[in-house]
């Protein structure tokens, strides 16, 4: 059992700073996104470990593949 | 032929005609809407009466100070024109008039700074009011996808802690 965490924290002039914890890859941005899109306009995003973590996971589930081809 | 015509100012509003009167140190007493002054001429008490959306100088026209009796004379001697600060009424009614205007001054500028912290206070509300909306909706979308949620206020700062546990 895994837990996810978001925090977000709305300031006095209603600027949103939000942030995942224990969602990897693209997922993060997918939540974040279903929590926030209606409601807010993004400035930007910045990538954390955590969500180049599955994406190597990912590239790396690719090469594998690939090699079993050959 | 051409003329000069010079009016004095309308006294619209009482209470700044009666602060006028007390700041020229000219004692007063109201009576229904008339301002009793404490000048007299031959017709009795100088007083100023509303009519027509102003207060009027109610007054002997002979005490004008270019009044043919004033000038043939030089002494007024009806009740104590004579002892006022301001002797004419043309005199009294500009000195009254110079601090009306000031006061009306004052007052603008009380009301214009009135309304800027007015304005300050609703720009400040809507704010608020747009925040907690805000909150409420992402903590309503939150609770729909499932999460658990803490919320806090940290300097100002409102603090939502969402979680969710995933197998």
């Amino acid at each position: 059992m895994a837990e996810q965490r978001i925090i977000i924290e709305i300031d006095e002039n209603g600027k949103i700073h939000a942030k995942t914890e224990g969602i990897k890859g693209e997922m993060c941005l997918d939540e974040l996104q279903k929590l926030l899109s209606e409601y807010v306009d993004l400035l930007s995003i910045t990538k954390t470990d955590e969500f180049y973590q599955q994406n190597e996971l990912k590239n790396q589930t690719k090469n594998i593949n690939k090699n079993k081809k050959i | 032929m051409s003329a000069i015509v010079r009016t004095v100012t309308p006294f619209l509003n009482k209470e700044l005609l009666l602060q006028a009167l007390k700041n020229i140190g000219c004692k007063y007493t109201l009576e229904g809407n008339d301002i009793l002054t404490d000048r007299k001429d031959y017709y009795g008490i100088q007083k100023f009466s509303f009519s027509n959306d102003r207060y009027v100088f109610l007054h002997d026209s002979s005490a004008e100070y270019n009044s043919p009796y004033m000038n043939a004379s030089r002494n007024y001697p009806w009740g104590n024109i004579n002892n006022q600060e301001y002797k004419s009424v043309s005199e009294f009614l500009q000195a009254v008039g110079e601090e009306y205007e000031k006061l009306y001054q004052k007052k603008l500028e009380e009301l214009e700074r009135q309304r800027l912290e007015e304005e300050q206070k609703r720009l400040e509300q809507e704010k608020l009011a747009f925040i907690e909306n805000l909150t409420n909706k992402i903590t309503q979308k939150a609770k729909e996808e499932g999460y658990t949620i803490k919320k806090e206020k940290v300097k100002g700062k409102v603090k939502l802690v969402l979680t969710k546990n995933t197998y």
